[in-house]
């Protein structure tokens, strides 16, 4: 098992590594120009020149890349070009921001989605798994925004329940938990239908099974044949769907810290992308994508814990 | 000692009843759109960062509601009679929020830094034309012009030219000092600015906030949601499209004013037929611009002549503008050899809806003319590279400017930076009127050379200014001595939270 993790990480280093190397690729050939950004639209060349020149932008793009890596490796993720401020702070509070959200809704989703996944595996073809099914539907197929608005003009405007955004002040918590909610609920009724789904399928495979007609014929209580036989062994596609969901979670989490207000990785990279502003954005992908790899990692490992074989196999390979 | 207790527990209770609500009443909570880039004054460039520049800081000068230049830090000013010698007397005991007092020598170190090309300010090119300073004393300040220009004081209330603290240039943008009634508490970027107030304002009384917040918030359903729920207090620059979200609630006022933020038809005179001033005339003459206001702005605006904004004391109220004349129209493209009109295409950048409104409009407007346009419409990077300045034919739009010599000489003026690019129009007439403007000594002789220039865009128009956009802020009830500046700040400097 040890193994099997020291080479996983070192195959994310090397990843890392390449996409360091495309982000900073990618970055140099966008259109625009952070110069003409923070000189405004109308700036004469000239001016434009002198701004290049503090920057250091007129170096060859090797040396550029090197003095940008070898910073990140020594943990400097540098000052951002357009608010003349560190990376390094701005991105550990939109990054603690962003997690929070992220992983509470993943828990919502993993909890829900499992527990209506099995709901409507053990109720299939009734009223109650139709039902499940439609509303987890109705989740999936309209985009985020729409729900976000929807949930502020009901919770926020109409009900005054719940702020309509914003992370609150960090001084006191339960202000941030209030601030949660609506967004929260936005994920994961947008992705909720991904796991409820596939949970349900491969329960109702392993309800069919022989095993689960064995134990149920040992006479085994139906809850302990439908937790303990049948839930661990349907569970290893949904774990491979939570990382998935995982990914589309980054994704979802710049639209909905839009309509919210939430000031969130998703934000912070918006507005870098918008401004131009380079490092900001090589610091900010780099980060993301660390954030997906250790994502895939932790569902293999997870993986490999729930399945044996496969730890053994590639182990041995 | 029970009672005594539960005597000092009800003092207690009573106090924190009493002093929440007062504390919690001082703080103004604003929603704004967008993200501030920078705090440092020199290098803003959108309204949200305008809004700190005018409540952390302040200028020499400042223009009050009607565009007249009042005193801020400078006392008092006097320009020699060639109007290339200006002198500034600073008001004394003025403290930065770090608490050094402002001298003579803060003020040079702004200019200084506004005029190296490598901070990168838009206002750089209005300061190029001070060509040296010097400190009388430290109360003191003198210009000399390379030409002269009577609109050096009214420069000097521009968003970009606060004057900021020679000893911390370095960190402006994260920690800016100012002179300005607030003074920075925090800043999250994509969350808020936090000000607070600062009880050495050199204005005696003034601050009557404790605390300002600016949320950033983009969603404007959300902004409506939060004003209404009482999150925040006031929504800053309402969206057109989104009024109809904030008028229906009786707790909520919306408070409209004229800026001298215009769209305007571009015609670019290198380019035929628009380099015949009498098509351009027929093309001005079929727009409505009443009918502009409604279609592009929904109402939201103010029909004009020029960039001159209607309310504004230079505004010829008595010239005649519409409605529009086809049959002049037709008469004077037949005159220019076009009887049976032309097709041109024109192109309009996306993403900015009220100058694609326009586009649909012109089209419209311009067929009775037997004028038929084609509509291109371009995305931002590409109408700034390929269609800004070069194309024959276009929407654009600009913002306000701090003095009216500075929102028109370049754009009307045969040398002016913005005419050289857009339009290519020249009329010595024109060159005339703007120069005796910039020249004159009196606000009569002013406003007499600018009624002028007025009759002079119409008779022969570059283009069409149809409207200035209104500014508009929806504000709770309880918010009181709130007024919207045309400049699009917030000067909240005698604002109350009840």
């Amino acid at each position: 098992m040890a193994f099997y993790i020291a080479r996983r990480v070192a195959a994310i280093a090397l990843i890392l590594l390449v996409i360091s190397i495309l982000i900073f690729a990618i970055t140099q050939v966008l259109p625009g120009n952070v110069a003409r950004m923070i000189a405004g639209q109308f700036a004469t060349p000239d001016v434009i020149a002198a701004i290049q020149a503090k920057l250091g932008l007129n170096d060859p793009l090797v040396v550029q890349y090197w003095r940008w890596a070898s910073r990140i490796v020594s943990g400097d993720l540098g000052q951002s070009l357009i608010m003349e401020r560190p990376i390094g702070p701005m991105l550990r509070t939109a990054l603690a921001n962003s997690a929070t959200l992220a992983a509470v809704s993943l828990v919502v989703i993993a909890i829900g989605g499992i527990g209506l996944g099995i709901i409507a595996a053990i109720r299939h073809n009734t009223a109650l798994d139709h039902g499940i099914s439609v509303v987890t539907f109705l989740g999936i197929s309209v985009p985020e925004f729409f729900w976000g608005i929807v949930l502020i003009l009901v919770f926020a405007g109409y009900l005054q329940w719940l702020p309509s955004g914003g992370a609150g002040d960090s001084a006191t918590g339960a202000m941030s938990l209030k601030h949660l909610v609506l967004p929260a609920a936005t994920l994961t009724f947008a992705l909720i239908a991904h796991v409820s789904r596939m949970t349900r399928s491969s329960m109702l495979e392993t309800l069919s099974s022989q095993y689960v007609l064995y134990a149920r014929a040992k006479g085994l209580p139906e809850r302990v044949v439908l937790i303990r036989h049948a839930l661990r062994n349907a569970l290893l596609p949904t774990i491979t769907v939570l990382a998935i969901d995982l990914g589309l979670l980054i994704g979802g989490i710049v639209v909905v810290e839009t309509v919210f207000s939430y000031p969130g990785l998703g934000r912070l990279l918006l507005f870098a992308i918008e401004r131009h502003d380079l490092p900001l954005i090589q610091a900010t992908i780099l980060v993301v994508a660390a954030i997906y790899c250790c994502a895939n990692l932790a569902a293999d490992l997870l993986y490999a814990y729930f399945n044996p074989r496969i730890r053994y196999g590639r182990a041995r390979g | 000692m029970r009672r005594v207790i539960g005597f000092a527990l009800t003092l207690v209770a009573a106090w924190i009843g009493w002093v929440q609500p007062a504390t919690a009443a001082g703080t103004l909570k604003v929603a704004v759109p967008s993200n501030l880039n920078t705090l440092d004054p020199a290098k803003t460039k959108i309204g949200e960062e305008y809004i700190v520049n005018f409540l952390v800081f302040s200028g020499l000068t400042e223009i009050d509601r009607d565009g007249r230049t009042k005193p801020d830090l400078a006392e008092r000013w006097t320009a020699s009679d060639d109007l290339k010698t200006w002198t500034f007397y600073l008001r004394k005991g003025v403290k930065f929020h770090h608490g050094r007092e402002l001298d003579a020598q803060d003020v040079i170190a702004t200019v200084a830094r506004i005029q190296d090309k490598a901070t990168g300010s838009v206002t750089r090119v209005n300061f190029e034309l001070i060509d040296k300073m010097e400190a009388l004393d430290n109360y003191t300040v003198r210009f000399t012009l390379k030409a002269p220009y009577a609109g050096l004081a009214d420069l000097f209330s521009d968003r970009q030219a606060r004057i900021v603290p020679r000893d911390r240039v370095d960190t402006l943008a994260t920690a800016p000092s100012g002179t300005g009634p607030f003074k920075l508490k925090s800043f999250t970027p994509g969350d808020r600015v936090e000000l607070e107030k600062n009880t050495a304002y050199f204005v005696p009384g003034v601050p009557q906030l404790d605390a300002v917040v600016l949320r950033i918030m983009p969603e404007s359903a959300a902004q409506a949601a939060a004003i209404e729920n009482g999150e925040v207090d006031l929504v800053w620059n309402l969206p057109l499209e989104a009024i109809e979200q904030f008028k229906k609630n009786p707790n909520i006022a919306i408070d409209s004013v004229p800026t001298s933020t215009w769209d305007g038809i571009i015609m670019n005179g290198a380019h035929k037929p628009f380099d015949d001033p009498r098509v351009r005339r027929a093309i001005s003459l079929a727009i409505d611009k009443k009918a502009m206001v409604e279609l592009a702005l929904f109402g939201y605006g103010t029909p004009t002549h020029t960039m001159i904004p209607p309310g504004h004391p230079f505004y010829d109220g008595d010239l005649k503008d519409g409605p529009p004349d086809i049959a002049t129209a037709k008469k004077l493209l037949a005159e220019a050899g076009l009887p049976n009109g032309f097709d041109v295409t024109m192109y309009t950048p996306v993403g900015r809806p009220t100058r694609e409104r326009i586009g649909l409009a012109v089209r419209e407007m311009l067929k009775p003319i037997n004028v038929r346009v084609d509509i291109q419409r371009v995305p931002w990077d590409k109408f700034i590279n390929e269609v800004e300045g070069k194309q024959a034919f276009y929407v654009d739009g600009f913002y306000s400017r701090p003095t009216i010599d500075a929102s028109i000489y370049p754009w009307y003026h045969s040398g002016g930076s913005w005419n050289t690019t857009l339009w290519n129009y020249k009329n010595a007439d024109m060159d005339k009127t703007l120069d005796a403007a910039r020249a004159a000594r009196t606000e009569s002789e002013q406003k007499a050379n600018y009624i002028k220039f007025q009759v002079l865009a119409l008779q022969d128009p570059p283009g069409v200014i149809p409207y200035v956009i209104n500014h508009m802020n929806a504000y709770r009830k309880n918010v009181k001595g709130f007024q919207s500046s045309p400049m699009m700040w917030l000067d909240l400097r005698r604002v109350t939270v009840q």
